[in-house]
């Protein structure tokens, strides 16, 4: 009996306690001003200190499945990206020239692309201390290579790499390949101390330890749900006033939470919020709301080893039936815009030239007639990933316009993994049109171009089964010619677009925007396509 | 078994009472086990591929279907799986390639923390309404505590977090909208984890600060967690002491010249607890499901954002492991119920 008195009374405590904390507590959310209101908070709580902390809040949707260097591939370069470096840096869109120095200062080609030689940043430091030199770059490099996971793949030219001295790498490729782009990957591209990770695995990185050369440190990490890094004093890009000391990365997978605290200026950038949402945005003076051109694309492979899209009438008639407009304003609210060819238009120079299809029920239903379906009558399936919204609205408007012409379009919803696998198994009995999304490992038109339409033995994404060796021909020249001559490099990327187009060997919906939201005092936010939802804490201040 | 069998025949009825549960508690968790695992086996997809990431090469996937050991029989699967389990090894998430076990040490406190101060809360709170309103039958209170029963009782949980968050936060600006600590506490003084329940380990650790912006953090999902089994403790009590208020031994104790409060309190609850306790045991075992939702709206990171997670993205291992914590915490909170109805209850 006291026993149980002791708990209720224990209990009790414990919800007076809780609601005296409610009623009379600290504020636990600070104004709605300007400036960070962590900040605030933390200089009325932490030792006083003349000049609060700057600090960066970045509201993230999502986790950070794997924060080791080697082999993240997904939203953890969120993180990655402001605590290592690579080689080179993609420059945003527009930029001259498109890749720039990082941790290398320069870098050299021989005469048959077929040996590379990096020159390396002096004086750089690890976040322990020891030096960038070549033989970290060498270790990185060859740790990704082995550990092959990720996107390891995208060192596959590489067949061996050399320190030369302290501060020159060479690398030997046994292809030629871009090897400049290749090293500003966002993913399986960054360089870490090889005296912190030597024998570390995945699990030494994800408990929150870093190993770069970046401007930022992991500082804690509490996984699935925050991460904060603390600046590196000795960056050697040295620092400037107005500059982030912390940044705080919120893993906040609400839509709608997210919205709240980029506008009450408990976050100061945040991504995917709902479109709908957009308007109260942009109206808010407090809040900026960034759309930009992203390297991603929606497109419908459509499957040429199989009747009868193995037809490229039947292609072309699907082609012109599809309601590109309605379902870029429907799904998108806009922010999109009708792709042309495969490769994103503001990847590939001179876009402009690509042809498009535009939506035309009369023009299909005279195409299928030329195909030998003049009344229509063809039963075709539509896959796409269960889930995804966008998708599934596209499909079923798609199914709408197609049922007008008499096409029987089956759409079927189904894991990304499961659809994948139907389309890798007998291409005659795989879907006939197969819905998804492509952004590129490094930016590049080849990586578009290669995975989607290159043939391959037993492909792994080119799953309409495209066959063309002039195509091949085309683009696996100008990709050795992207890092020596760009301008002739797009050229053949154009035309080998517009060869893909002309043979409807896909669907090319849309291409995406990336849209932020960043408060409105946030200054120095560019965004940069070839890193997708990165910020990088580095280059803004407030 | 044998030995089990003639144990329990030296022990006492209510001893061989708790052997017989424990032993069908066990064959329940290898039957839910084995569905799940199943289940999980028979979904349309392709583990190594997801595994192996939704870029992977093909000699990625290969890789990953030897290591998981997909090439083999779906019976040797089975049986590795269960004895990877016997040992206490989950097995490693599909999406973080981290160890499930690890994963939910820290994930269960956080669950458990709120769930716990929410059924206490509906202790505290709803068994004197029950009480109260069973006493004075009729009466504006008695009307005012049924109505807040059958709300609490049939309001969505996910629906009463959004309202919370909207009253509370975006309106009056007292409470965080998420998350078990703000920025600034993480910041400054964060709490150092020793059980994984944050406001005892700020307790242990005598970090005040922390202390305060803890509890601030847990009241939205406490309130929205206590509310149905507050309500149904209102409905149960109410119900129950209404029978017993009836009975002949409370006139006898009225014509002793008993005090009202005495008789209430001491002689009639004591008889009419037992079914709330038990209602509230099984109210506390199941919302550690109810839990998932609110989790996902609060971004707390507990047992129920990481299923839904899980969920979403076919990360098959984690599915089965919280369905197997879930069936076990069940399982031993319904035990942990009856055997404090049979102390509770002399006739058991």
């Amino acid at each position: 009996m006291s026993d149980r008195r002791l708990l209720a009374c224990g209990a009790l405590a414990l919800s007076v306690v809780m609601v005296v904390a409610a009623c009379g507590g600290t504020t636990p959310v600070p104004s709605t001003g300007s400036g960070s209101p962590v900040s605030g908070t933390a200089g009325a709580s932490a030792p006083a200190s003349p000049v609060a902390p700057q600090v960066l809040v970045y509201a993230n949707p999502t986790t950070f499945p794997d924060l080791d260097p080697s082999t993240g591939f997904s939203n953890d370069s969120a993180v990655v990206s402001n605590v290592y470096e690579t080689l080179t840096r993609y420059a945003p869109p527009g930029s001259t020239p498109q890749v720039q120095p990082l941790l290398a200062t320069s870098w050299s080609t021989s005469a048959d692309g077929l040996t590379w030689t990096f020159r390396l940043r002096p004086d750089v430091k690890f976040h322990d201390g020891t030096p960038v030199n070549a033989a970290a770059v060498k270790y990185s490099i060859e740790r990704t290579q082995k550990l092959g996971q990720g996107a390891a793949f995208i060192w596959d030219p590489v067949k061996t790499i050399t320190a030369v001295d302290d501060l020159t790498v060479e690398f030997t490729l046994s292809y030629q390949a871009p090897l400049d782009l290749i090293a500003s990957s966002g993913y399986g591209a960054w360089i870490m101390s090889p005296a912190a990770t030597e024998g570390k695995d995945n699990g030494w990185f994800n408990a929150g330890h870093d190993a770069g050369s970046g401007p930022y440190m992991i500082d804690s990490y509490e996984k699935d749900q925050r991460a904060i890094l603390k600046r590196f004093d000795g960056y050697w890009g040295g620092w400037r006033p107005g500059q982030f000391d912390t940044v705080i990365l919120k893993v906040v997978e609400d839509a709608t939470a997210r919205q709240q605290m980029i506008q009450s200026g408990e976050a100061d950038y945040t991504y995917t919020i709902p479109t709908e949402n957009l308007p109260a945005l942009k109206s808010d003076p407090s809040v900026k709301v960034v759309a930009n051109p992203a390297y991603q694309n929606l497109l419908i492979l459509l499957n040429t080893a199989k009747v009868p899209t193995k037809d490229v009438l039947v292609r072309q008639a699907l082609s012109a039936a599809f309601p590109y407009q309605t379902v870029i304003d429907s799904t998108m609210a806009g922010y999109a815009t009708q792709a042309r060819g495969t490769v994103p238009a503001s990847l590939i120079d001179g876009a402009d030239q690509v042809p498009q299809y535009s939506y035309d029920l009369d023009k299909a239903k005279l195409l299928l007639a030329q195909a030998g379906y003049p009344n229509g009558g063809l039963p075709l399936t539509l896959t796409y990933t269960a889930g995804d919204t966008v998708e599934q609205q596209a499909a079923e408007l798609f199914r709408a316009e197609l049922a007008k012409i008499g096409v029987d379009l089956q759409v079927k919803a189904m894991a990304w993994e499961a659809q994948w696998s139907l389309a890798k198994g007998d291409p005659t009995k795989a879907q006939d049109l197969f819905m998804f999304y492509w952004w590129p490992s490094y930016a590049t038109p080849y990586d578009f171009m290669f995975n989607l339409f290159h043939s391959e033995k037993t492909p792994n994404f080119n799953l309409g089964y495209y066959r063309n060796p002039k195509y091949d021909a085309l683009i696996d020249e100008a990709n050795t010619l992207l890092s020596s001559d760009r301008a002739k490099a797009m050229a053949e990327f154009v035309a080998a677009d517009t060869i893909l187009v002309n043979d409807a060997a896909a669907i090319f919906v849309f291409d995406q925007q990336n849209i932020h939201v960043i408060r409105a005092d946030l200054k120095g936010f560019v965004d940069n396509p070839a890193y997708p939802h990165v910020l990088f804490a580095y280059e803004v201040s407030r | 078994m044998a030995l089990a069998v003639r144990a329990s025949s030296l022990l006492g009825p209510r001893s061989r009472y708790v052997l017989r549960r424990s032993g069908l508690a066990v064959l329940v968790v290898l039957g839910s086990v084995t569905i799940t695992f199943l289940i999980t086996r028979l979904v349309p997809s392709d583990p190594a591929a997801r595994w192996a990431g939704s870029r992977a090469t093909v000699e990625q996937i290969a890789i990953a279907r030897e290591r998981l050991g997909l090439d083999q029989p779906l019976y040797v699967q089975y049986t590795r799986y269960l004895g990877d389990l016997l040992s206490g090894n989950l097995g490693v998430s599909f999406s973080t390639k981290r160890d499930i076990a690890s994963d939910l040490g820290t994930l269960l406190p956080a669950t458990l923390e709120p769930i716990i101060l929410a059924t206490l809360l509906a202790f505290l709170v709803g068994i004197p309404i029950g009480v109260l309103g069973a006493a004075r039958p009729g009466s504006i209170f008695d009307q005012v505590a049924r109505l807040v029963s059958v709300v609490g009782v049939s309001l969505p949980t996910y629906w009463l977090a959004l309202l919370l968050q909207l009253l509370f936060f975006k309106q009056l600006n007292w409470l965080p909208l998420s998350g078990r600590v703000s920025d600034a506490i993480a910041l400054a003084s964060p709490v150092h984890p020793i059980t994984g329940f944050y406001l005892l380990d700020a307790v242990l650790t005598g970090n005040w600060t922390a202390f305060g912006d803890v509890a601030l953090h847990l009241v939205m999902p406490t309130l929205t967690l206590a509310i149905y089994p507050a309500g149904l403790a209102i409905r149960m009590t109410r119900s129950a002491m209404g029978d017993v208020l009836a009975e002949r031994y409370v006139l006898a104790a009225r014509a002793l010249g008993i005090g009202e409060r005495q008789i209430l309190f001491r002689f009639a609850l004591r008889n009419a607890i037992l079914p709330t306790i038990t209602v509230l045991g099984l109210s506390f075992a199941y919302s550690i499901t109810g839990a998932l939702l609110v989790e996902v709206v609060f971004s707390w990171p507990g047992l129920g954002s990481y299923t839904a997670a899980a969920v979403a993205s076919l990360d098959f291992p984690v599915v089965v492991a919280t369905t197997l914590v879930v069936t076990v915490f069940y399982i031993v909170v319904n035990l942990i119920v009856d055997l404090v109805h049979a102390l509770l209850d002399p006739r058991i």
